[in-house]
């Protein structure tokens, strides 16, 4: 076992983990972090997608211990039911979310794409999201989602 | 009747903040906030075919931490559990069929000891003949790969169909022109991101268990397992959880990981929680089941169809529980078209490959791919123009199917403007590019026609409707959230019919202690069967408020409106009260405030040529799409794809885009990328890596035309949307990539592979 220590959605926390642990199972057993998803082990789909210093990665192909001295951020972090983040928003408005088990791993992949590129194109979308596989939406609506969001984020930042 | 406040409006559904944000909790959730769970695990066969010799579990029972082994021997019921025909084996005893056959269980406190306790069980095999070629399982001749099964079969047939019209052999002697082609399609998975779970927990109190599992059939889920948990179905409570997707595969599936848990929930008298890895969600669970059809088709030389003549052999896998796949295959073997002469032959038979079981379509895309090939290749025969040949066919009001049932206009009969429709859309308008030599570009189209429920006398749905004192609603209903939009639906349905704001209605889902029978949530059928139950239990529950309203108004009870929450007289708004002083009198009156809605389809009545009224509605489409078949490494891209649907009428349009869209993307995996390999019996592709399904790369804009021709027996016109949209697209990009290359291709998926073949081979 080894003691990480790491910033988790904005706290410093630390935990003891196992050498073969993956982020994922910190995630969802030691923190209650259900939010994050996991669907194939294999980091083929996305589901477990957290962002690691803003960037998306795969939690449950990425070492718990790699995360030491690092910010995590997971769908419960990037806002609530109260108060959601624009992102997240989009996709409930846009009619994105189907059976949803993708929908935390799009919403933060689409996060860390608009944080890079404000205004993206459609085909840099769909590059983006090519990496979090959903089996029910075909895609359609949540590339519209991302486009929403993308317009309202850089709306609020003009009128700021 | 008034307008609607919210049938017909894109609504947002409740579940998708919940979802987004990551508050919602899934079966696999609610296990992480227990401290009382033990850990199961399950061993599987190296082969899919294979004899137990010698099973030795003592060095896992001795491990420290595990709770209970199980093998065969060990059961507290019946050793079979299943959808309808309980074949599927809890563990196998001597003989396992496919790899997916559990042999022994463990239980532990922990995964990682469970894990490690399975590793210890030495189990010595005599791998058997693999049993793998469905046309060859089906020769009389052939070795049975079942000699010991539960119910009577032919051979190795698990169930066997004939549609049977007139006479098709005349209609063919009289032909101008005979189609005759045979189709291959693949093996799939349904691929939904949450992997099988269950929790099992023994009730204490009653005896009995209860069951939280993902999955489309809460009550059946009691009648397929009881048996086997020795238990009487009233003591199975069954509980869904938001479903993290399912397009079928969880009919069967859930009953796999369920059953296993509450083997090892009885033997333990703990609670026990069973999740299957990816890796066992491929090799395990059931697939669509890969068909060869051989299709013939007769026409006359004006391009009218005279006659079909078609055989399907699919293939079942290991098992049967639910079988409708023969039945469907030979009632769409014509597709939606007016056709007087038929036989239709479809056979299910036995191999050592994973069960074959519900996947959206259910058998009605397999037969769409080859009847909508054999129209392109009749419209290429007789130069005809394939939309114009296909309008000449299809079916109108007063026409019969090759099951004999005449269409109605009043149950919403849209297939031609759906057709017209996408004839007008860019895809048939604009010139293709075909600029670059080596990209070739095609359009094609495809019809079909897709029935709105089960179609068996049994099909039905019921529900529970109660109001609060406060103005409330709950309405107890067991269908599932499989993400297709059931719960933002039935509020809609039920707020609009009993006039109460559609934050009232709450819908308390698939819990089987807090529903009734309704059927599963497959066929396409929930918003129609479960919906007019819930219409019916909610007019029920007005019309008792109306009479109350009306006496505390004073006003005549016909006239009594119940709109917004308000009860008023007709055209006096000024005179409302609020509704939930008309419940409180209800219930200081002693008039009950709960109803218990139902509703059947008519009855169907099925005979041995399968001639007869079948489902009593039927969605219909046209799918358009533009394809780019690069002939350098025969990779196809669809460039551009419209579906038009004819729902009847959109309940949440948005979430019936919804459905249209995931089913096309669905249909574009199947015809392009998506087949499982099969050697001896054993799964050679069982991930996400080398199972591939679409990304968002993979797939074009996707277009969609909502057609309203309403069906007078839907709550408020609608027909069932689910599965139809993923008919079509399959044999719409064959007929784009034959107008590309000018080849035409007869197997699916089109992978770069066969395309390129089939380019080698046109120029031989």
């Amino acid at each position: 076992m080894v003691t990480i220590r790491f910033t988790l959605n904005g706290k410093a926390v630390s935990c003891e983990v196992s050498a073969t642990e993956v982020l994922v199972d910190t995630l969802r057993v030691r923190f209650g972090l259900t939010g994050t998803k996991k669907a194939c082990g294999t980091g083929d789909c996305g589901a477990c997608t957290v962002l690691l210093d803003g960037t998306a990665i795969r939690s449950c192909i990425f070492l718990a211990a790699m995360a030491d001295g690092h910010s995590i951020t997971t769908i419960e972090g990037v806002g609530s039911i109260e108060s959601p983040h624009p992102v997240q928003q989009a996709f409930v408005d846009a009619g994105a979310v189907q059976c949803g088990y993708c929908t935390p791993g799009m919403v933060l992949t689409s996060i860390a794409l608009l944080e890079k590129n404000p205004r993206p194109t459609e085909a840099e979308i769909r590059v983006a999201l090519s990496g979090n596989l959903c089996r029910c939406t075909g895609y359609q609506k949540i590339v519209e989602a991302v486009q929403l969001a993308a317009e309202r984020m850089s709306g609020a930042e003009s009128q700021n | 009747m008034r307008e609607p406040n919210y049938v017909g409006k894109s609504l947002p559904r409740p579940d998708s903040l919940a979802k987004a944000t990551g508050a919602a909790k899934y079966t696999a959730d609610l296990s992480l906030f227990r401290k009382d769970l033990l850990y199961a695990k399950a061993l599987f066969p190296p082969y899919g075919h294979a004899r137990i010799v010698r099973i030795d579990t003592s060095a896992a029972a001795a491990l420290e931490g595990v709770a209970a082994v199980m093998t065969a021997n060990d059961l507290p019921g019946a050793n079979g559990y299943g959808g309808m025909i309980p074949d599927k084996v809890v563990i196998a005893r001597d003989e396992v069929f496919y790899e997916g056959d559990p042999v022994a269980l463990v239980a532990a406190e922990s995964l990682a000891i469970a894990e490690e306790a399975v590793s210890l069980i030495q189990v010595e095999y005599e791998p058997l003949e693999s049993f793998d070629d469905p046309q060859r399982m089906l020769q009389e001749d052939a070795p049975l790969l079942h000699a010991q099964y539960p119910v009577p079969k032919d051979g190795n047939v698990s169930d066997a169909v004939t549609v049977k019209k007139g006479d098709a052999d005349a209609a063919f002697q009289s032909a101008d022109v005979v189609i005759d082609n045979w189709y291959k399609t693949p093996m799939l998975d349904h691929a939904y991101l949450e992997p099988d779970v269950a929790i099992a927990e023994p009730d204490p109190v009653q005896g009995g268990l209860v069951i939280y599992s993902p999955q489309h059939a809460v009550q059946m889920a009691k009648r397929a397992m009881s048996d086997a948990f020795n238990l009487p179905q009233s003591k199975i409570r069954v509980v869904s959880q938001i479903v993290g997707g399912g397009f079928g595969g969880k009919e069967d599936s859930t009953f796999d990981v369920s059953v296993i848990a509450g083997v090892l929930a009885l033997k333990t008298k703990r609670p026990v929680y069973y999740e299957f890895t990816r890796d066992e969600v491929f090799k395990n669970t059931g697939k669509r089941h890969a068909c060869v059809i051989h299709h013939q088709l007769a026409a006359d030389k004006t391009g009218k169809i005279l006659g079909i003549k078609v055989d399907t052999v699919v293939d079942k896998g290991a098992w049967k529980s639910i079988d409708a796949i023969p039945s469907r295959t030979a009632q769409y073997a014509g597709g939606p078209y007016s056709i007087d002469h038929a036989l239709c032959r479809s056979w299910s038979v036995f191999t050592d490959h994973p069960y074959g079981c519900a996947f959206r379509g259910l058998g009605s895309p397999q037969a769409h791919f080859a009847m909508e090939s054999q129209m392109d290749e009749l419209a290429r025969r007789l130069g005809m123009d394939p939309v114009e040949l296909r309008l000449k066919n299809i079916l109108r009001n007063g026409d019969s199917t090759i099951w004999g049932q005449v269409m109605l206009e009043e149950r919403g009969l849209g297939l031609e403007e759906c057709i017209k429709r996408v004839r007008e859309d860019k895809i048939f308008q604009d010139p293709l590019d075909q600029s670059d030599p080596k990209i070739r570009r095609g359009r094609g189209m495809a019809c079909f026609l897709y029935g709105t429920g089960t179609g068996m006398p049994t099909d039905g749905a019921h529900c529970l409707v109660q109001a609060q004192p406060d103005g409330s609603i709950n309405i107890g209903a067991s269908a599932s959230e499989l993400g297709q939009g059931f719960i933002i639906a039935m509020k809609q349905l039920a707020a609009d019919t009993l006039g109460v704001s559609i934050g009232k209605v709450h819908i308390d889902f698939s819990d089987s202690a807090a529903s009734l029978e309704s059927g599963a949530t497959v066929a396409s059928r929930t918003t129609v069967l479960t919906g007019n139950a819930i219409v019916d239990g909610c007019r029920q529950l007005r019309r008792r408020f109306q009479k109350v309203g009306a006496e505390m108004l004073h006003c005549d009870l016909r006239t009594c409106e119940i709109d917004h929450d308000q009860v008023y007289p007709t055209g006096c708004p000024e005179r409302a009260i609020p509704l939930k002083s008309v419940i409180a009198k209800a219930f200081a009156s002693q008039v009950p405030l709960g109803t218990v809605g139902s509703w059947y389809p008519p009855m169907t009545y099925p005979n041995p040529e399968n001639q007869g009224d079948k489902m009593h509605t039927y969605a219909f489409g046209c799918q358009g799409v533009t394809v780019a078949v690069d002939t350098e490494t025969g990779e196809v891209t669809v460039e551009d794809a419209v579906l038009a649907c004819d729902v009847g009428k959109a309940i949440n349009p948005s979430t019936v885009e919804g459905q249209l869209q995931g089913g096309m993307a669905q249909a574009i995996g199947w015809a392009l990328m998506e087949e499982h390999f099969m050697a001896s019996g054993r799964m050679k592709n069982h991930t996400y890596h080398d199972y591939l399904i679409p990304t968002a790369m993979d797939v074009p804009q996707l277009r969609t035309i909502l057609v309203e021709h309403p069906n007078c027996l839907g709550p408020f016109g609608a027909k069932g949307v689910g599965e139809p949209p993923i008919v079509g697209a399959a044999p719409a990009i064959r007929a784009a990539v034959r107008d590309a290359i000018g080849v035409s291709i007869y197997e699916i998926p089109m992978t770069p592979v066969r395309i390129m073949e089939a380019i080698r081979n046109s120029k031989k």
